[in-house]
């Protein structure tokens, strides 16, 4: 599903984030990114999400080669991915709800079954009693769940988590990393940076970076196990290519 | 298709969303743009009136040939093959009016029937009305006047007018007007463009956030750039909206003021509203004009969003 083959990210001649990384991960796979601050976790995402290009390597990621990703293609790419940061990136001026209704709209789902399905969304992760709520009026940990509802809603195959429980307490970080393996068990392939060494999971696959280096990867040490599929919120192969007919022009 | 129409029908409701959230702030930007756009309204709208009127008058060269009073009419309508052969035109029309119809003609379009039936004697004298082709150059201009001193030799002719003369100077400056008009509309559509650009460009800096995350969660450039263009589009087809009835205003207290002026030539001219038809076009127009300053607004600052 993602696979780098001797990547590497330059910014400047003194500035390299991240230097020869070569691994793979696996569809439905669960995989954390371990490493102190600087290590290049977030390039690595950044990468993932076609936010920055590798200077050298190949970068597969759903079966495209990121190299030859157009800017046009960009869009239809994340419309598979759930993209869930450490400052949630909520819109303030609106309720959670409409927040999360943003996903399916911009990808012309109607208004009536995209509030249909972010209320589902929201119920999952234990806020859809808040669903008229701005942002700011939430604690930290649920804005992060709400952003997680936001990444789940369009039924993603891939969800990626940067440090999505920096600045929460425990018991938030928790609730979040529960949300976060509630849909990793129903086949979402998720990939989940964190510098809390507390946060890893033993029962993930753990990649260790380092100025920019692959240091280590520690390997399950049990396999994962899958919840039932939950039809609600499995991951649909494809199914952005049709909505995104109606989007250009 | 349903979904492009849905999709039209989001950026639509978007842009309106955060025009209701800055109202005043929106209201202003039409206020500037309505004042921009109705100064070549306005001058469009003298121009729309006074275009009948000018188009009444013929701008061809004309002569008008007056017969001595008395001139026996055979001698007057024979000399319309020696008037031909004068002006070497083969196209030039050349019409004989006899008194009696230039009587009945004066007394209806003048209203001063009573006076002339008091007259007894028709006064007029039987004329001629040589309509030639237009001027093309100077040389040809002069060449009217030559012939017109021609004319005035043949036997029996009183005089020779060559009328056309103001007539080609009214629309010579009708014709400058509209270039100026022209240019005016030009320098101030492209005002209209940049207020509406900036208008955009602020509006972008404010949503900075909300494009970001578009972005990031699959919006594409054209979903996120729908709105912008709508807000453009109407910001102009407000504006042109409010240009229009604050010309058609202005007409009232210009016309009170007409009124009395034309009284005093025996006329009821009166200036009016532009019709529908290119009301729509203006408003078309304006619409495009704040589409335009969208889009280049649009080109330039949110590729820089990320």
């Amino acid at each position: 599903m993602i696979e780098f083959q001797h990547v590497s990210k330059q910014y400047s001649s003194d500035a390299v984030a991240l230097s020869d990384i070569s691994l793979s991960i696996a569809k439905g796979e669960l995989v954390f990114l371990a490493g102190p601050s600087g290590a290049g976790k977030s390039t690595l995402m950044k990468m993932i999400a076609a936010m920055e290009r590798p200077t050298s390597g190949k970068l597969i990621v759903n079966g495209q080669d990121m190299a030859k990703l157009k800017p046009a293609g960009v869009p239809f790419l994340r419309r598979n991915m759930g993209l869930i940061f450490q400052q949630q990136k909520l819109l303030n001026d609106r309720s959670i709800l409409a927040n999360v209704m943003l996903p399916l709209l911009v990808v012309g789902a109607h208004k009536v079954a995209a509030e249909q399905r972010a209320r589902a969304a929201l119920d999952k992760v234990g806020l859809l009693d808040r669903a008229m709520a701005r942002p700011l009026s939430l604690s930290g940990g649920e804005q992060q769940r709400v952003s997680i509802a936001r990444a789940i809603v369009n039924r993603p195959q891939i969800i990626l988590a940067d440090e999505p429980t920096a600045n929460l307490d425990r018991a938030s970080a928790n609730k979040v990393l529960d949300a976060l393996k509630a849909f990793h068990s129903v086949g979402v392939t998720c990939l989940i940076s964190s510098h809390d060494e507390q946060m890893l999971d033993a029962a993930a696959r753990v990649i260790h970076l380092k100025n920019g280096q692959l240091v280590a990867i520690d390997k399950a040490t049990e396999a994962p196990v899958f919840a039932p599929p939950d039809p609600d919120f499995a991951p649909k192969p494809g199914q952005h290519d049709v909505d995104a007919q109606g989007d250009e022009a | 298709m349903r979904g492009w129409f849905r999709q039209h029908r989001f950026a639509l409701g978007s842009a309106l969303i955060h025009l209701r959230k800055s109202p005043s702030g929106f209201l202003l930007n039409v206020v500037v743009v309505a004042i921009a756009l109705s100064l070549p309204f306005a001058g469009l709208t003298m121009l729309d009136n006074v275009r009948p009127m000018s188009e009444q008058m013929s701008v061809d060269p004309e002569i008008s040939v007056f017969m001595k009073i008395n001139t026996p009419r055979e001698q007057a309508t024979s000399l319309a093959g020696e008037m031909r052969k004068i002006v070497h035109d083969a196209k030039a029309k050349i019409v004989f009016i006899p008194r009696e119809d230039a009587l009945e003609s004066l007394k209806s379009k003048s209203g001063l029937a009573d006076v002339l039936n008091t007259l007894g004697d028709n006064p007029l004298p039987d004329s001629y009305v040589l309509k030639l082709n237009a001027f093309n150059s100077a040389t040809e201009a002069q060449d009217v006047d030559a012939v017109a001193e021609q004319l005035r030799q043949l036997p029996g002719v009183e005089s020779a007018q060559v009328d056309s003369a103001w007539v080609k100077r009214l629309a010579a400056l009708l014709g400058v007007l509209r270039l100026v008009l022209l240019l005016l509309a030009i320098t101030l559509g492209v005002a209209v463009i940049a207020v509406v650009f900036n208008t955009i460009r602020l509006q972008v800096m404010t949503q900075r956030d909300e494009i970001s995350i578009s972005k990031l969660i699959g919006a594409t450039d054209t979903f996120i750039h729908r709105p912008f263009y709508y807000t453009g589009a109407l910001l102009g087809l407000c504006a042109g909206a409010l240009a229009l009835g604050a010309v058609a205003l202005a007409l009232q207290p210009l016309n009170t003021a007409i009124a009395e002026f034309a009284r005093l030539y025996a006329s009821e001219f009166q200036l009016v509203p532009l019709a529908p038809l290119p009301m729509a076009g203006l408003l078309a127009v304006s619409a495009g004009l704040g589409l335009i300053g969208a889009f280049l607004c649009v080109q330039r600052h949110l590729a820089r969003v990320n």
